[in-house]
């Protein structure tokens, strides 16, 4: 057993987690975060990427539209690395009511959305591939963000002022001392050591989760509401800039260009336990026709990879609890000191990966409160570690980088240009990461070809670093190719079936990895 | 005498053409890229896993079909499989096929997964895994497809098919295939390695870390036009050398793909590279012709007989739209569409039954409707396009092809013989 100590432990390394552990750090608290597998894992890495300009709630909800421009300018300021600025467009498609543009437009300047309309030919003008029967487009400061991007930014720059990212610690246990909360406890899933923290406050941003963590500690009935949506990733940039259809929020209106691939999203669906999500058929299907709506041809393009997220929405009592598209948005706090009679609890729920740093301010000025303990938030002004120079990604940031190395390194991955020295890089600083905890820092196997060329050299150079022994490296091939199959076979289809053909050529044929000797036990983070 | 397409140049158009052409058939290989031998590891496959690991594929033939009618095994008996192959290593000669169709090899695969296979290139052989083998398996370090250790230690730790172990350890060479190149493919190697001078260099390096005893395994690599490469190797570094096939595009399917080029060329087989069939004509229950479309406009090949050799799902001969509707992509054939859903999320778990889709066939070879009569009745398919194999996790691709393509050959000359007889007689 270890036992650390920490003015806050905050639960949960989502986009909630990690800028409140930046907050409650740069407010000068000691931290510790626990997730309980890697940062980004859970909701925030599932999400279509879009850094909302706000638009998209200008009529239903326009309170969150102000704060998401707000938030959309600080973020890309702050957090540069992580940022795209595609701009983007609200376009009504044929079977739009043009009219409610005008609507849409008034409510963007009630809500301070910066917005532009622009005529269809100058929008087929800088996207060539759109529905030219669209009948109106408005151009936003929509952009795209890459969530693992932004939470390790945060993280990083936690780190900087102390605090303590303790990924793959699962909280098995709350105690309290009386009326306060005395010790956080869990289990360190890499090793299996229990770990206690013995701690002042316990800032629950676990989402889905949150209402496993708050019974913990004997606060029952929390109900976050998992509202799961699925989302495509479309081999290359159909479009460059975030397409938004112009109505009120509906399933499938949204397609945003990310790194290397276009994402359609997203559906809207209750679901009962946010580690089950399901990607059914019909689901897929209702996102190709959406995406046949905004372009045309859109059924005959690629689709490499799709997946589910558990949007964290709070129980409300005015809509119906199979409504999860309709339960609200907005960012939720639940003081157990007044609910449950414990102090030093506070459970974060709902909210945007767009608004993640205004709610991680608003959470730790709670928390401050509730302690007597006033200090200011700083996150909105300083950048995190990466993005000291300002300068936004673009698409095209790796291939100047292989450009400048490709005589001194090798290309493990292709699809995605990731050397072999950024691979070994990430390892040395994750030596007990798998595979999928590197691919989402580094987007291993995450292009067209879904891991066919890179996986065994992943395995090959991980085994040379001698970070890890022949039967984990085994183990985390295997468990690697397991991992990408739960997103591509629900959307197998066109010619992501050629691609698996010929990967499982490669795996199975020419490599024979089923009849490599068998695991002692088989990895499983 | 028989006019004959044959559409695609993988192992089963090649062969099926190279056989007709031989038999005194007019024929046309029409083929729209490189051909499926790339993606091969070089040897030929006839039955690995049933799915249990198979010693003997000759003699398990029978009973596999038996528990898979599907199979395209159920219409090419053992008998007919064990000659194709005999006829693909007459084709090919001893420089790049040997071993005795009836009895698997076990071969090192570049993951040190031991894979089982019935024929493979002479520069394979020595890296049987046999009780008691002592292994030194070398790397280059300017060659990211293969990793010596990942190879070593697997193999150790495995229990071998025959009983016992082998040993084996792995050494990772600074040995670049050009001045100056960190990143080089193995085609850059093999290319390299045909050059006497650079295979000499070579072998100096690999000598000096070889030990007593020791056998030598290298990415298959070793030379693509001097088939001789490898020996020569040996000989300098003076131990027993083996190639270990790695994912595409693989040296070893090329050496094969380009052998058996050059000699449907030289029994007088007209290639048409670089051509797409884009559509075709049929009258009263046959197809007449092909189209191709240039440049210059269409061109048409007409034929007494077609042969379907385009491969599957990955060579794009056959495909799954959006909906999940199947399409075979020269002639629309009906396919045979396993029950209920294509795919399932278990990487892991059974053959996904998408991959089981493909056309059928009577016992001559030709297409027919699912469990019905013949398409048409001069249109014959063989390999990868046939319904019910899983080829790459049976290890049963090219056996499949060669005996398919055999038979579909000797289906159209014996066709063709009795036309001719029966026009003799009228």
């Amino acid at each position: 057993m270890k036992t650390l100590s920490a003015d806050v432990v905050v639960v949960g390394g989502g986009s909630t987690g990690a800028g409140v552990v930046r907050d409650v750090a740069m407010r000068g608290y000691s931290a510790i975060l626990v997730d309980r597998a890697d940062l980004g894992q859970g909701t925030t890495g599932r999400y279509h990427g879009l850094l909302h300009s706000g638009g998209r709630y200008v009529i239903s909800d326009p309170h969150s539209a102000t704060e998401c421009a707000e938030e959309n300018a600080i973020v890309t300021r702050i957090q540069s690395d992580a940022v795209e600025r595609t701009g983007g467009y609200f376009v009504a498609t044929p079977v739009d009511d043009p009219a409610w543009g005008d609507d849409w437009a008034k409510g963007a300047t009630e809500t301070k959305v910066p917005f532009e309309e622009v005529s269809v030919a100058d929008l087929l003008k800088a996207e060539p591939r759109i529905n030219p029967r669209i009948s109106r487009a408005f151009k936003v400061e929509d952009g795209s963000v890459d969530g693992w991007q932004l939470v390790w930014g945060a993280a990083n720059s936690a780190k900087q002022y102390g605090a303590q990212i303790l990924t793959y610690h699962r909280v098995t246990g709350i105690t309290r001392d009386g009326d306060r909360v005395a010790q956080v406890i869990c289990t360190d899933e890499k090793t299996g050591e229990e770990v206690r923290i013995t701690t002042n406050f316990v800032l629950n941003c676990a989402a889905a989760w949150g209402g496993q963590i708050a019974a913990m500690a004997d606060c029952p009935d929390v109900q976050v509401v998992p509202g799961a949506g699925i989302m495509i990733a479309m081999n290359h940039r159909i479009t460059n800039s975030v397409i938004n259809r112009l109505t009120y929020p509906a399933d499938g209106d949204i397609l945003v260009p990310v790194h290397t691939v276009c994402v359609i999203g997203t559906t809207d669906q209750k679901a009962d336990d946010p580690d089950q999500l399901k990607i059914d058929w019909d689901e897929v299907q209702q996102m190709m026709d959406c995406g046949e709506l905004l372009i045309p041809g859109f059924r005959k393009a690629r689709a490499i990879h799709a997946w589910a997220g558990a949007r964290p929405l709070v129980k409300d009592s005015r809509v119906g609890s199979g409504d999860t598209r309709h339960m609200s948005r907005g960012m939720s706090i639940i003081d157990h000191s007044d609910r449950d009679g414990l102090k030093g609890l506070l459970t974060i729920a709902g909210g945007k990966l767009t608004t993640y740093r205004l709610m991680a301010e608003k959470v730790v000025d709670a928390m401050c409160a509730q302690l007597d303990d006033p200090r200011p938030c700083r996150t909105a002004t300083e950048q995190v570690p990466g993005s000291e120079s300002g300068k936004n990604y673009v698409i095209t940031h790796r291939l100047e980088e292989r450009e400048h190395d490709r005589t001194d390194d090798q290309i493990l991955c292709e699809c995605e240009l990731m050397s072999r020295g950024m691979f070994t890089r990430a390892l040395q600083d994750q030596p007990k990461g798998s595979f999928d905890d590197l691919r989402r820092q580094l987007r291993l196997g995450m292009g067209p070809c879904q891991g066919g060329f890179c996986t065994m050299r992943a395995t090959g150079v991980a085994l040379e670093t001698e970070h890890i022994d022949i039967e984990r490296a085994t183990g985390l091939l295997r468990l690697f190719l397991k991992n990408r199959w739960i997103g591509i076979w629900p959307i197998l289809y066109g010619d992501q079936v050629r691609q698996t053909a010929l990967d499982n050529w490669i795996f199975q044929g020419t490599l024979d990895v089923e009849h490599l000797p068998g695991p002692t036990h088989e990895e499983v983070v | 005498m028989a006019r004959v397409v044959v559409i695609g140049a993988g192992v089963a158009g090649l062969v099926a053409a190279i056989r007709l052409a031989d038999a005194g058939a007019r024929v046309a290989l029409l083929n729209k890229g490189t051909g499926g031998l790339q993606l091969s590891q070089g040897t030929l496959d006839i039955l690995g896993y049933a799915p249990e690991r198979v010693e003997r594929p000759l003699d398990a033939l029978a009973g596999f079909a038996a528990a898979n009618p599907g199979h395209p095994y159920a219409n090419l008996d053992a008998e007919l499989v064990g000659r194709a192959a005999d006829y693909l290593c007459e084709l090919v000669g001893p420089a790049l096929l040997v071993g005795d169709p009836a009895v698997n090899l076990q071969l090192p695969t570049a993951v040190g997964a031991i894979r089982p296979t019935a024929l493979a290139a002479p520069s394979m052989t020595a890296g049987a895994c046999v009780d008691g083998a002592n292994f030194v398996i070398v790397g280059l370090r300017q060659l990211k497809d293969f990793y010596p250790d990942l190879v070593a230690k697997n193999l150790a730790r495995t229990d071998l098919p025959g009983g016992g172990r082998l040993s084996a350890r792995h050494v990772m060479l600074d040995l670049p295939a050009r001045a100056g190149e960190v990143d080089s493919f193995g085609l850059t190697y093999a290319r390299a390695l045909d050059d006497p001078a650079y295979r000499r260099r070579f072998a100096q390096a690999i000598k000096a870390v070889v030990g007593q005893g020791e056998s030598v395994g290298l990415p298959a690599v070793l030379g693509v036009d001097d088939h001789g490469a490898w020996a020569e190797l040996s000989e300098l570094i003076g131990a027993p050398v083996f190639e270990i096939p790695l994912p595409p595009p693989s040296v070893p399917g090329l050496r094969l793909n380009r052998a058996l080029t050059a000699r449907a060329k030289a029994s007088g087989v007209r290639l048409v590279p670089g051509s797409k069939v884009t559509g075709f004509r049929s009258s009263g229950g046959s197809v007449d012709s092909v189209q191709l479309a240039t440049a210059g406009g269409d061109r048409t090949f007409a034929a007494d007989a077609f042969v379907l050799a385009t491969g599957g799902f990955e060579a794009g001969a056959l495909s799954a739209d959006s909906y999940h509707n199947l399409h075979e992509s020269v002639f629309d054939l009906p396919l045979r569409r396993p029950e209920g859903h294509l795919v399932h999320g278990d990487y892991w778990g059974d053959p996904q039954p998408l991959f089981a889709v493909g056309v059928e066939t009577d016992h001559t070879m030709l297409a027919r409707h699912p469990g019905g009569d013949p398409v048409y009745d001069n249109l014959y398919a063989a390999g990868g396009i046939l319904a019910g194999a899983t080829r790459w996790q049976e290890k049963s691709g090219e056996g499949i092809a060669v005996a398919s393509a055999v038979l579909a050959a000797d289906s159209i000359l014996a066709a063709a013989s009795t036309a001719t007889t029966q026009g003799a007689a009228s």
